[in-house]
């Protein structure tokens, strides 16, 4: 016999969470920060980061940074017709619905009610499914002053949850853990905390209120002009030249277990362990003490058709002394 | 196609070409039920019985070479299986089908039937749960069908169909039944058509390989 039949304790499936850097550098620090020189129709409402110069063939998107305002203050009206609808009220009302699933929402900082923030949504092929908590750490620079803003995941014992998911507030602090030197849970002196910490949309929300008490960053909020709000937080960030934040996922497997008992597989019809036509074994010795090496696992249907294979890296001796026993995983 | 990194022990399962065929028809026959194990790649004449060092290094030269990844092609893997014979076994099973190749003209048909040497201590036998005939490519025949095994799993896969490329087709039968085709523009400039056809005995694992010509009439 050489087929031998899978019971079905022999498989298992494993969901496994996988993290990583989400940067295309593959380092945990993104250091360096590019926007695209040629201009788009977009740049009103986001502008994309690279990890390089935009032009290079290497370059990929890290995350994109948007500003909104609920009175549409910071860009230009739509229509002078129109007042107070402007991208940055488009871009208000976008992520208000994202994150609240209201229209009626505001955007809460702890305890402090803002009207506009900024936004850096990670993009899609660095954070795979979510960002993973306690990993996010961002340096932004204003002036000679810089702030290392984290989330506060390490401080609390239970998550909290808006529409978009789980919800963690930003703060002083590096790893998960507040600075207390303004304030003991790492909030800004009297605007709340600097933003939220959206890991299950990828999604970064910046308190202007907080970043303009501590650091001076402060948007253009003037209605029907062009703030460059968006290029605003990417020099500070860019200035700081410090974005930390790590990718999760979870990976669900198929592993099989394949048994080779004493007994079994201990001959082979391979034709160099055969001599000549009449099917003697090639060596006397293999008549009583047979060894096979195996190296190759086939993975077969009730009809016999070989549907996957796994080789190993290195021959396996069997003979009758030994058992083996191969976890295979099946990734397709 | 590169050298697997041997220094772990570490297992790369991927489908074949068979199994992308199944898994996108989406009847359930895609079903992993049983495993077999092969020695594909080694060369027991580098087994030495006769090592100076003793029996520990009799196969140093099999056990540390590095593995290639491994084919997709289910005709080209998985060829030469291990089995589980009895202890003392000093003769391996051999199969006989009459034919050392196949040449078969056009529309002509064939029926081979094989048999088992050296397996249960007999002399010859046909074996009671058949042989799995594998054509490489099932262009070559209009027919292409086992008979003599009709258990429902073996019945299913005869009546099983595939189209459109030169994939392989697997059959289960004592004897195998083949038409070659009699389409005349699957030759194009060519006078003949080349496959390979693959016979493994279900029960002892043995296995034979030979070249199939269909030649064109015309």
């Amino acid at each position: 016999m050489s087929f031998k039949r899978l019971d079905p304790e022999d498989f298992l499936v494993s969901v496994d969470s996988i993290t990583a850097t989400a940067w295309s550098t593959n380092s945990p620090t993104l250091t360096t920060f590019f926007t695209s020189s040629t201009t788009s129709t977009n740049d009103s409402y986001y502008k994309n980061v690279y990890q390089t110069a935009s032009t290079l063939s290497s370059a990929a998107v890290q995350f994109a940074i948007a500003y909104g305002n609920s009175k549409g203050s910071g860009s230009a009206n739509y229509n002078d017709l129109v007042p107070g609808v402007s991208p940055t009220r488009t871009v208000y009302g976008q992520y208000r619905n994202l994150v609240y699933g209201s229209e009626t929402a505001t955007f809460i900082f702890a305890t402090v009610t803002a009207s506009d923030f900024w936004a850096i949504s990670v993009d899609r092929a660095r954070y795979k499914e979510h960002l993973l908590k306690g990993t996010f750490n961002l340096q932004i620079k204003s002036g000679s002053t810089t702030i290392n803003l984290t989330d506060n995941s390490g401080m609390v014992s239970t998550d909290t949850y808006l529409d978009c998911g789980r919800v963690y507030q930003i703060i002083s602090g590096s790893n998960g853990v507040a600075n207390t030197s303004i304030n003991a849970n790492g909030y800004s002196l009297s605007s709340g905390s600097y933003g939220l910490f959206l890991p299950d949309i990828a999604t970064i929300i910046l308190n202007p209120l907080a970043l303009s008490q501590s650091i001076a960053l402060e948007p253009s909020r003037t209605s029907d002009s062009e703030g460059n709000n968006i290029t605003r937080l990417f020099a500070a960030i860019s200035g700081a030249a410090s974005f930390q934040v790590n990718s999760e996922e979870t990976v669900t497997s198929d592993y099989v277990f394949v048994r080779a008992r004493n007994s079994e597989f201990n001959y082979s019809e391979n034709p160099s362990f055969i001599s000549g036509s009449t099917g003697d074994v090639i060596f006397s010795n293999f008549i009583n003490s047979p060894q096979t090496y195996m190296t190759t696992v086939g993975f077969y249907n009730d009809s016999s058709e070989l549907l996957a294979v796994a080789k190993l890296s290195k021959p396996l001796v069997k003979d009758f002394t030994k058992e083996a026993l191969i976890r295979v995983k099946l990734d397709f | 196609m590169g050298y697997l990194n041997n220094t772990a022990v570490t297992v790369d399962a991927i489908l074949t070409a068979k199994g992308r065929e199944l898994l996108a028809r989406g009847d359930g026959s895609f079903r992993i039920t049983q495993f077999a194990l092969s020695d594909d790649e080694i060369d027991y004449t580098l087994y030495n019985p006769n090592q100076p060092s003793g029996s520990a290094f009799y196969g140093e030269a099999i056990e540390n070479m590095p593995l290639l990844e491994a084919f997709p092609d289910e005709t080209q893997i998985m060829k030469y299986k291990l089995v589980t014979l009895p202890r003392g076994t000093a003769r391996m099973p051999v199969l006989d089908i009459g034919y050392s190749s196949i040449t078969i003209k056009q529309g002509a048909s064939l029926a081979i039937t094989p048999q088992t040497l050296n397996y249960l201590s007999q002399t010859a036998l046909f074996e009671s749960s058949g042989y799995t005939f594998t054509i490489s490519d099932v262009r070559l025949f209009n027919s292409f069908t086992g008979v003599g095994i009709n258990t429902p799993d073996v019945q299913a896969l005869n009546q099983s169909t595939t189209i459109g490329t030169n994939v392989s087709k697997t059959v289960v039968g004592t004897t195998l039944n083949l038409s070659a085709t009699t389409v005349n523009t699957l030759f194009g400039s060519n006078t003949a058509l080349t496959a390979t056809l693959q016979v493994i005995g279900r029960d002892s694992g043995a296995r034979l390989q030979i070249p199939v010509t269909v030649t064109k009439n015309n």
